[in-house]
């Protein structure tokens, strides 16, 4: 089984920065177990037969 | 007049055409209505009365000159308010657009305009579509109109929808589905609603959440009064460049009541097999029930909708924080907390992972279309649980804990990801008189077998018939 993945709130105030967020200590801190939780379930997507799957997101009918 | 607010769209359509009643006592009786439960049930943000009984002399004038739109001429409903409306404010339940008035009407409102049909008002939602409780800190949370004595929610994000539609303030509703939205507040609530294919229905001029997520449908009473609805909504629209231009079919035809050789798939693993135990009984005895009416009953499991919950959360918050960017930049004090939260996960999703979760919606969209392939509808409840009190944070299913949220949107998501046409309808009650409801799922573009096999159960039961307390 995979560590849980940490994500510091240094790290997540950068990726907020980069979107353009100025996101303080105190409204990161409240999702940061969320964030990691997600990203920990992304993560396993990995692990799934994807490589000849192309991104879909609609029905492709005329 | 008091059975007309009871009375299905269908009927009134009928009752206006052959001048049984007049549009204007139909609209007025719903706006008496309006008048004496809104402040309870908080279904409403906007009421337009003058407007609705402006319509309805108009139409009723219409009608004494011959003129008839359709099977929905004079018939009053009421939209979600996210739809925009000429004229009338759409405020996606935000204090952010609490003043938004735009300057059309969205293509599915002029559709149903054109179709006869009368806005009675704009409906209460979750802030933004971005939540399945139906809460709303700006213009009140919602009340579930079946426990007179606890606050409980009505689900969401179409949570005025399912109130009022309940509640019988308005006869027909257009609710929308990125989650669950149309078919959880369905569920407890006790109504019908539709969740169309992906593209089946326009979504121009509709608050977006998550563009390739979100559904528009009906919220009904009926499974006819839906097929009215969807008749007049569907089909291809020039302002929405995923809608299809596959012939529209009237839907209303394929009600024949008959489910002789339909073949059901009962969902097991990760469907009625995790739902609390009253629901997972009440949808095994419609399933028996559909058997005894003919139908073929067998059982499937879909291994892959185990991830759909991490990877469509992935791709309703990046395209979610998307939309929102410019506001959450400048207005973020501006959204009730739990939305404000759920926007700034999209934030920490990379490209790479939300392309991650594009293709794994092809291969989930493919076990399911596999399922269907020698089946015609795959059967599942709704929603695990019946209505949570107000402020209830966690409940048990079949496999253990789970925080509310995610409890009620887990047997709905899956169709969403998939873009595959989804229905649910009541099943039956809890000992404590709260609704349950099933979701029938069907293959895509084929909404008529799912509204065959839903008219053809609410022929076999009176659940959807059944009135709450609270009216």
């Amino acid at each position: 089984m995979l560590a849980p993945m940490e994500i510091g709130l240094e790290g997540m105030k950068r990726m907020a920065a980069a979107g353009g967020f100025a996101w303080t200590d105190a409204e990161l801190e409240p999702i940061r177990p969320a964030v990691e939780r997600l990203l920990d379930a992304l993560d396993r997507l990995e692990s799934l037969p994807l490589e000849d799957l192309e991104p879909t997101t609609q029905y492709r009918v005329l | 007049m008091a059975d007309l607010v009871w009375t299905s769209m269908a009927d009134l359509g009928r009752m206006i055409a052959t001048k049984e009643v007049s549009p204007v006592e139909v609209v007025r009786a719903h706006l008496d209505r309006i008048a004496t439960l809104d402040a309870g049930l908080r279904a409403f943000i906007t009421v337009c009365a003058d407007a609705a009984l402006q319509a309805a002399r108009a139409a009723e004038a219409d009608l004494m000159g011959g003129k008839v739109a359709g099977p929905l001429h004079g018939v009053p409903w009421a939209p979600k308010d996210l739809y925009s409306t000429k004229g009338v404010r759409t405020t996606g339940g935000s204090k952010i657009l609490a003043d938004s008035v735009p300057a059309r009407d969205a293509t599915v409102v002029a559709r149903l305009a054109g179709a006869g049909a009368i806005v009675l008002g704009k409906l209460n939602m979750h802030e933004f579509a971005y939540g399945p409780e139906g809460l709303n800190a700006h213009y009140g949370d919602a009340r579930n109109p079946w426990d007179s004595s606890v606050h409980r929610v009505t689900g969401g994000s179409s949570s005025g929808s399912g109130a009022a539609v309940a509640a019988g303030l308005a006869p027909g509703s257009l609710g929308s589905d990125t989650g669950g939205s149309i078919r959880i507040p369905a569920s407890l609530c006790g109504i019908t609603g539709l969740k169309p294919t992906y593209g089946r229905v326009s979504r121009a001029g509709v608050l977006p959440l998550a563009w390739s997520m979100d559904h528009v449908g009906p919220m009904t009473r009926t499974a006819r009064d839906s097929a009215l609805m969807l008749g007049a909504i569907a089909g291809y629209d020039p302002a929405d460049p995923t809608t299809s231009v596959l012939p529209v079919p009237d839907y209303t035809t394929a009600l024949t009541g008959d489910v002789k050789g339909v073949r059901v798939g009962l969902l097991r693993a990760h469907f009625t097999d995790v739902a609390a135990p009253e629901v997972r009984s009440a949808v095994e005895t419609a399933a028996r029930q559909l058997e005894q009416a003919g139908a073929i009953v067998d059982e499937v499991n879909l291994t892959h909708v185990a991830h759909v919950g991490p990877a469509s959360t992935a791709i309703v918050a990046s395209e979610a924080l998307a939309y929102h960017a410019a506001w959450m930049r400048v207005r973020a004090q501006d959204y009730q907390p739990d939305v404000r939260e759920r926007l700034r996960m999209g934030a920490f999703i990379s490209g790479a992972q939300y392309l991650r979760a594009q293709q794994l919606r092809a291969l989930v969209r493919s076990e399911i279309d596999s399922a269907l392939v020698k089946r015609d509808v795959l059967l599942a409840p709704a929603t695990p649980i019946p209505a949570p009190a107000l402020g209830e944070r966690e409940t048990t299913l079949g496999d253990g804990k789970s925080d509310v949220r995610a409890a009620l949107i887990r047997l709905t998501r899956p169709f969403n990801y998939s873009g595959h046409p989804a229905g649910s309808a009541p099943c039956g009650f809890t000992a404590g008189g709260l609704p349950m409801g099933f979701q029938l799922v069907g293959r895509p573009f084929d909404e008529a077998t799912v509204l065959r096999v839903i008219d053809a159960y609410q022929r076999l039961t009176d659940w959807h018939t059944r009135r709450p307390p609270v009216a």
